[in-house]
């Protein structure tokens, strides 16, 4: 039998055989080197192992500075690389081919080798990250430019590289330009007209909001997967699961990353769990690299290419997914602990058009402040009482950022994300609807870090605001196309969802300012602007709007029993108003940057997960 | 026994066709309620009006009712009110008799009771065929306790949303039902105990005194109770608060609603205690007092103790039923009107939500539904004791109307308010125009084919027209100081007198019945 570097280890009594052959197991299924299966599954640590193979005369030689004949790398294919962890560097002068490897004394890897190059092999040591990040950077350009263009080669109508089309530009300039001739003809009456269309777009969208929350709240106690249907799932018939964890410059949360994963119930050996790295992020790398305890996640070095963003990254990763299901977390991310397993109950009792579902977001630091607990107030609703709404409506579903759960190859049918668009989760949800294909909400949450820094949460709005207004230009494009695809409920739901949200909040403060105008220059000129009917209908308007929403934010707290946070929603209007500064920041990106990632700093809290947990346990104790 | 939704459609749909041969015969008597001709005057202006239209839509009132009667307009302002009525109680019956599936009741005799309510029950059949808002304070009351009963078995949000939006729903149809929401301040607390973990199967007072003595559920049992005051009330009072402001902005004042003739039919068309107790009318009015109208309301609905006999459930269950009790306590405070039938006849309604939701049998099937029947039987009485009783004019005419049987078969008759119409509309044109002030002559209006050749106070020249009538028209239409509304119009007999002396106004007296006179005055 060959030999590696556990079976040495075992020797000098550093490994175990039990270990070993879970770890055999684990090698068989995902076609992986032993070494990569024991240190990407939780079995061994590497700085353990890097002592080990210095103390045997292996020192890491560092591959990222060696001189490399590339004509080697290039007749090696990325996925045998990245599966094996070596790098053929050179020839030595002696007639060897150098080649780093992860386990240098792997005598199968060797073999494989020798007969591949038709020559003899030197293996030298080196680290497994270093050799991912070289072997992904040299080895990667094809994967990482089907990442970025793949869509728009096979779906040229879905994919956001082009922002606006020609027809969309023509609509928008003689939209613009018949408002600005109107208003010169007959400034009184444009004026009037203007208004009230807003206002009535702004109230008619809060109603929606409202009416599908309601829908919502209707399944607010339904369990669609029960505790007892998670508990009769088998370990021994669960399928590999992949989780992709796409991270940048994250090294702060890595050891939490780790503990969460931990925390997961699933056999540990048919979790494929992907770290997607960044080329240029080596702090991450490092904190990595540097860890003391076991990892249990796969490093994925996504090479640097351009648009430098999420969904980018997880189109590369999709290329090395070894699992039936697929889902994303943010490294910050606390998943219930049976998520997955009641997800492949869930799959198992959906009909087979099911293709994704989505998860519940909730924050463990709501009650950090103000901004965590709107933020709180707002998520709450979004995933416990719209989402289930607009299930039971059956209209298009814009996905959240995480936690959602894919049938890969669907999602690989669906042509994955799109690396141009901003909430690339939401535009695939639309994707997956038009595919005739349903997406499902399980019953189960995800708690996240909720942003509690207003200019950090003005970033991430931005991009969240830019992506839909993407969204929207993306599948209006051509609106019969859309309607033929989804039908006139789902167009509607679309549109209603997913275009009125950017347009109300760029209209609310616009309708504030006419009103504040009103109340405080209460002045015959003003008076023309707002003749009697007019003030009517707009004050109906903007006070029935506003109500409504924090009504929809009060609804929120009863679900999830945050009962403490029911009167923030009265500060509605205010959050709101910061939703106006993030929509037109998201708007000028939308034109200048359209592709450009606003970056969400995470790890700003000081709270944690266990200590909310801790003091929710102390809240409950009788 | 189910019955299906299919098989009480068809119930209802026949329902409705007793309820229109009904109006059908009271109308040929000549009886028209006031409050129809009201609505029925508002969708005129609305809709043959170009002058303040918003004025009417927005600050009618009560508006559920009014925007109701828009939908029915198409079929004839007049018939509009009565129609919309018909139809509500048809959806009432509806949704009571499907919610009998749900009950732990013998179904058959709850369908007899419940059609017996709805066909012979003298308040019932008043709701249905006079044109009043009652059908649609009956409906939203009934669907407001529903979802309370939906909400308590379910515990999902939706239903206390819902009860939220019928509750804003009832306070539009009335607004005095404002006050149930302190009528409900108290279940609220005892509902929020069932979501607190503590002593389960205790005795509810076991469980507020661990919940009190704990900071922590202490903490928990005021946030949740805050939180469903909130998702309960917020709807309706924010409801209200909009309309008072849109009252302010547009009349002036936040509570025109509820102050103006113009907006309001209650302001002249209720019953005061002065004017009844003038007229000496009706032995009703002695029982509007503290502790005995309640008990009164009871006593005409004897059904109501059937409930609370056949009662099984917790006890906020039952000081849900009760609410309507507390809340007729409050509105006796400061009252100077007349409480009409809606006061009294949404406690056979809420004697069915309990029968629905929160009865079981008791001793055996026969005694339970011998109970619910004999419970029937005297609410029936009940009503008709309270019409024989009643101190309100318009239900006077009603009862007049219909124990006068012979008048039902006998040729049509034309009602005060049409014969003044028919004149009015004869004799107006462009040229000669009729000034007719709608606070009072609402009634007039409303029977008027058309609203051409009139001067009325929605137009922005009456004012001028009323300082010098002489200038401007050719009759105009007056009010006698007998008249009920006359101290609620500026065109009565005693401006008259001013006019003719000020003006020196020559006038004719042209056309006279037995509330109006009609002169001409050029």
């Amino acid at each position: 039998m060959p030999v590696c570097a556990l079976n040495n280890m075992i020797s000098v009594g550093l490994f175990t055989t039990a270990k070993l052959e879970e770890i055999d197991v684990i090698a068989d299924e995902f076609e992986y080197a032993q070494i990569k299966a024991a240190l990407n599954f939780g079995y061994l640590t590497r700085k353990l192992y890097v002592s080990f193979l210095e103390r045997s005369g292996f020192p890491l030689v560092d591959v990222r500075n060696e001189v490399l004949d590339e004509s080697f790398v290039e007749q090696c294919d990325l996925l045998h690389l990245n599966a094996f962890l070596y790098l053929p560097m050179r020839n030595d002068g002696k007639g060897n081919l150098l080649v780093a490897a992860a386990d240098p004394m792997d005598e199968r890897l060797q073999g494989i080798l020798e007969i591949k190059f038709n020559s003899k092999i030197k293996l030298v040591a080196a680290s497994d990250l270093d050799i991912t990040w070289m072997v992904h950077k040299l080895r990667g350009e094809y994967y990482v430019k089907e990442s970025v263009f793949s869509l728009m080669r096979k779906d040229p109508e879905s994919s956001g590289l082009t922002t606006f089309t020609d027809a969309q530009l023509l609509f928008i300039f003689i939209a613009i330009g018949f408002a600005l001739l109107v208003l010169t003809i007959n400034f009184v009456n444009s004026f009037i007209f203007f208004n009230l269309f807003f206002s009535f777009v702004f109230l008619f969208s809060i109603v929606f909001k409202l009416y599908i929350a309601l829908k919502g709240s209707k399944y607010e106690l339904v369990e669609v997967v029960t505790k007892e249907e998670v508990k009769a799932v088998k370990n021994d018939t669960l399928p590999v699961y992949t989780i992709l964890l796409p991270v940048y410059k994250e090294d702060k949360l890595i050891r939490k990353l780790i503990w969460n994963l931990r925390s997961l119930d699933y056999p540990r050996g048919k979790l494929d769990v992907k770290l997607l790295i960044e080329e240029d992020d080596d702090k991450t790398l490092n904190a990595v690299r540097n860890l003391d305890f076991p990892a249990n996640f796969e490093t994925i070095v996504v090479p640097f290419h351009m648009p430098k963003t999420k969904p980018k990254a997880c189109n590369y990763g999709l290329f090395f997914c070894k699992g039936i299901y697929l889902t994303i977390y943010d490294a910050e991310d606390v998943p219930d602990s049976d998520q997955l397993k009641k997800v492949v109950s869930l799959f198992r009792k959906l009909p087979k058009d099911y293709v994704v579902l989505q998860g519940a977001l909730n924050y463990f630091n709501k009650n950090e402040n103000l901004l965590t607990r709107m933020f709180t107030l707002e998520y709450s609703y979004w995933f416990d009482y719209m989402l289930p709404g607009l299930q039971s409506l059956d209209v298009p579903i814009p996905l959240g950022g995480t936690s959602n759960h894919f049938k890969l190859d669907k999602l690989k049918e669906l042509g994955g994300w799109d690396p141009f668009n901003v909430t690339e989760d939401a535009d695939l949800g639309v994707r997956v609807f038009e595919k005739r294909y349903k997406v499902g909400v399980v019953n189960s949450t995800t708690l996240e870090e909720a942003n509690n820094e207003p200019f950090n949460w003005i970033r991430q709005r931005s991009r969240w605001i830019k992506g839909y207004m993407q969204t929207l230009l993306v599948h209006m494009r051509n609106p019969v196309r859309l309607v033929n695809k989804i039908g006139w409920r789902g167009f509607f739901g679309f549109n209603f969802f997913v275009g009125f949200t950017p347009i109300t909040f760029l209209l609310y403060p616009v309708l504030l300012g006419f009103y504040i105008i009103y109340i405080i220059f209460d002045l015959q000129t003003v008076r023309i602007l707002f003749p009697d009917w007019v003030l009517y209908i707009s004050i109906f308007n903007f006070v029935a709007g506003n109500t409504l929403m924090i009504y929809v934010n009060m609804l929120a707290v009863f679900k999830r029993r945050f009962y403490e946070l029911i009167l923030f929603a009265l500060v509605n209007p205010f959050y709101w108003l910061m939703h106006s500064i993030a929509a037109y920041k998201g708007l000028w990106q939308l034109i200048y940057k359209p592709f450009y990632w606003e970056k969400t700093n995470h790890g700003l809290t000081k709270m944690s997960h266990s200590s909310s947990a801790a003091a929710a346990a102390n809240a409950n104790e009788v | 026994m189910k019955f299906k939704s299919q098989q009480l459609r068809v119930v209802s749909l026949l329902l409705v066709i007793y309820y229109l041969i009904l109006a059908w015969m009271f109308n040929r008597t000549g009886y028209e309620h006031s409050e129809r001709l009201f609505y029925a005057e508002k969708l005129k202006l609305l809709f043959e009006y170009s002058e303040n239209t918003l004025l009417t839509l927005g600050t009618t009132f009560p508006t559920t009712s009014f925007l109701i009667n828009v939908i029915f307009a198409p079929f004839g302002y007049l018939f509009a009110p009565v129609a919309s009525s018909i139809v509500l109680m048809s959806f009432l019956f509806f949704f009571m008799a499907k919610d009998i599936n749900g009950s732990g009741l013998p179904a058959r005799t709850m369908i007899i009771s419940l059609m017996a309510l709805f066909l012979l029950h003298p308040q019932f059949i008043f709701a249905a065929t006079s044109g009043r808002n009652i059908a649609a304070i009956m409906l939203f009351t009934y669907l407001l306790f529903r979802s309370l009963f939906f909400y308590y078995k379910n515990q999902t949000t939706y239903y206390l949303s819902l009860a939220s939006l019928y509750l804003g729903a009832l306070i539009f149809s009335e607004i005095k039902f404002l006050w149930l929401i302190l009528g409900f301040l108290p279940f609220v607390v005892l509902v929020s105990i069932e979501g607190i973990k503590t002593a389960k199967g205790e005795p509810v007072v076991f469980q507020y005194y661990q919940a009190l003595n704990n900071r922590s559920l202490r903490r928990k049992l005021v946030n949740r109770t805050v939180s469903l005051y909130f998702i309960l009330y917020l709807l309706p009072l924010a409801a209200v608060f909009l309309f008072r402001v849109l009252n302010q902005s547009h009349a002036g004042d936040p509570t025109y609603f509820l102050s103006s003739q113009y907006s309001n039919w209650r302001v002249t068309g209720v019953s005061t205690i002065t004017n009844i107790l003038e007229r000496g009318s009706g032995d009703n009015l002695s029982k509007q007092t503290q502790i005995i109208f309640p008990l009164f309301t009871i006593f005409l609905a004897p059904i109501f103790i059937s409930a609370m006999i056949l009662f099984k459930g917790k006890l906020y269950e039952l000081l849900t039923i009760f609410t309507p009790l507390i809340f007729t306590s409050i509105v006796l405070i400061d009252i100077q009107y007349y409480l009409t039938t809606e006061y009294f006849v949404i406690i056979p309604v809420l004697s069915f939500v309990a029968l629905n939701f929160a009865s079981g049998i008791k001793l055996n099937r026969f005694m339970s539904s011998v109970i619910l029947l004999a419970g029937t039987g005297l609410t029936l009485l009940g009503g008709l004791y309270y019409f024989k009783e009643t101190s309100d004019f318009d239900e006077q005419r009603f009862v007049k109307m219909v124990t006068d049987t012979p008048s039902w078969f006998a040729t049509k008759k034309n009602s005060e308010e049409k014969i003044l119409a028919d004149y009015i509309g004869s004799v107006k044109s462009a040229d000669r125009p009729v000034l007719i002030d709608d606070a009072a002559a609402y009634g007039v209006v409303a029977h008027l084919p058309n609203l051409e050749g009139l001067v009325m106070p929605l137009q922005k020249n009456f004012i001028t027209v009323i300082e010098n009538p002489a200038l401007s028209v050719e009759y105009i239409l007056i009010a006698k100081r007998h008249n009920l509304k006359h101290n609620f119009t500026a065109m009565n007999a005693y401006n008259m007198i001013v006019m003719r002396d000020r003006l020196n106004l020559r006038s004719n007296r042209v056309f006279e019945t037995e509330n109006w006179i009609v002169y001409s005055i050029r």
